[in-house]
């Protein structure tokens, strides 16, 4: 039963599943830290492979806003968006529901059953401890450091981590908790650098807290902004220069209280 | 040989954060052995490059088109977005310690007073920030802006 147009006809009550389905969608995926084309492309392809004409998505720091258009009907709804870390499982699943639909093996009670159903794979956290020591240490290993200040930095990173797990375990602030992450990793890793401990001790200081870097953010920001999103790139861009700023506060007021300039100097 | 040496050292050694990013981005279990392929070969190839006399940021963007094109092919395979392999794979290269000695020198110059030696610090560390970080994800950008150009790649 096609209309000229060849599309399916649709109710009032199907094009507002399929409005609120596609924008759950790309909820998740910003919640999750999908980049801004990866959002609009995803929500746009499952809304038409569920029957709507197009979709339009305005993309904002911390809301979606999306319509869907049918034969000159427009349904618009709006998501806040919280931020809710960076899970690249996530992301995958709903792409690979967004494809499965678009291959037309769900329809959209089955995709808004699994969409629901997506639970956030973390890894076991002291898994994550462990290899993110071993991260830094590489970063000291990379910068020419030796074994003393392979040691110094696993120990001190590996610490960090498992406070910035705590601190982010318990909702704190992302600015206090980077602050007070990189105040903890500075001032063990200048133990290194009192006691004189191998060749370059102060390398030892700079690579544990890297941990604190906000890498995905900021590769985000930039090819929001190559992209064309360009206010989702300087949202971004800007977070990530605070996150920054306040790891930059924590390793100062280490370096205060030790009195052990490192790295720095 | 010696380079050889080096490479292999710097591979091995760039493949492990590369890994242990991933995981806290939480990259699926079956896809971290990619991470880890990228992570070496990028950094490796940076290394590399580098010997030869090409400027970081040259290297970098040289390294991450060639992690863009590798991750092209695994996320067609895969039916799996790109950022899941390329991102953790380019954090190796991140210019961290550059971001934080600028941001360590504006704190500075503020509670120790203005001198150029800082003023020098914090201009010098932040140019290389921004350009290493800008050549970074322009390389990882580069497959769909010049060959996708707007379509979707999965």
């Amino acid at each position: 039963m096609t209309n000229l147009a060849g599309a399916v006809p649709l109710t009032k009550q199907q094009q507002t599943d399929i409005t609120r389905i596609a924008i759950k969608a790309g909820q998740l995926l910003q919640q999750h830290g999908a980049e801004s084309r990866l959002i609009e492309q995803t929500t746009t392809r499952l809304g038409v492979a569920l029957g709507a004409q197009s979709i339009e998505l305005a993309v904002s720091a911390d809301a979606l806003v999306l319509t869907s258009l049918f034969e000159g009907r427009c349904i618009t709804t709006t998501r806040k968006v919280h931020d809710r870390g960076i899970n690249m499982q996530m992301v995958c699943d709903v792409q690979r529901i967004c494809v499965m639909a678009e291959k037309q093996l769900l329809r959209a009670a089955d995709v808004n059953k699994k969409l629901d159903k997506l639970k956030p794979m973390k890894y076991n956290r002291w898994l994550v401890v462990l290899m993110i020591g071993l991260s830094c240490a590489s970063f000291s290993h990379l910068f020419g450091g030796d074994w003393w200040a392979f040691a110094v930095t696993f120990v001190a990173s590996a610490t960090a981590m498992f406070v910035r797990q705590e601190l982010a375990h318990r909702h704190h602030n992302p600015f206090i908790n980077f602050a007070v992450t990189a105040f903890i990793a500075t001032l063990i890793s200048s133990f290194g650098v009192i006691y004189q401990l191998g060749n370059r001790p102060d390398l030892a200081m700079a690579a544990c807290v890297l941990l604190l870097v906000p890498g995905f953010p900021l590769i985000n920001a930039v090819s929001d902004m190559v992209k064309g999103h360009i206010n989702m790139g300087i949202a971004r861009w800007t977070a990530a220069t605070l996150l920054t700023f306040s790891v930059a506060a924590g390793i100062f007021a280490a370096m205060g209280v030790t009195n052990v300039m490192g790295w720095l100097s | 040989m010696d380079l050889l040496f080096l490479l292999i050292d710097d591979m091995f050694w760039a493949a492990i954060p590369a890994v242990g990013f991933a995981m806290v981005f939480n990259v699926p279990k079956q896809m971290l052995v990619y991470c880890a392929v990228a992570g070496a070969i990028g950094h490796g190839f940076r290394t590399l490059t580098m010997q030869f006399g090409l400027p970081i940021e040259w290297a970098s963007l040289a390294a991450t088109t060639l992690i863009g094109f590798i991750g092209l092919y695994w996320s067609r395979k895969h039916l799996i977005p790109r950022p899941v392999f390329t991102v953790a794979a380019a954090i190796p290269m991140i210019p961290g310690s550059y971001a934080f000695a600028t941001m360590l020198g504006l704190v500075e110059m503020n509670s120790g007073g203005f001198t150029y030696q800082l003023l020098q610090t914090v201009i010098e560390n932040g140019l290389k920030t921004l350009f290493i970080l800008i050549a970074l994800s322009f390389g990882l950008a580069i497959p769909s802006v010049l060959i996708y150009r707007g379509r979707p790649i999965v």
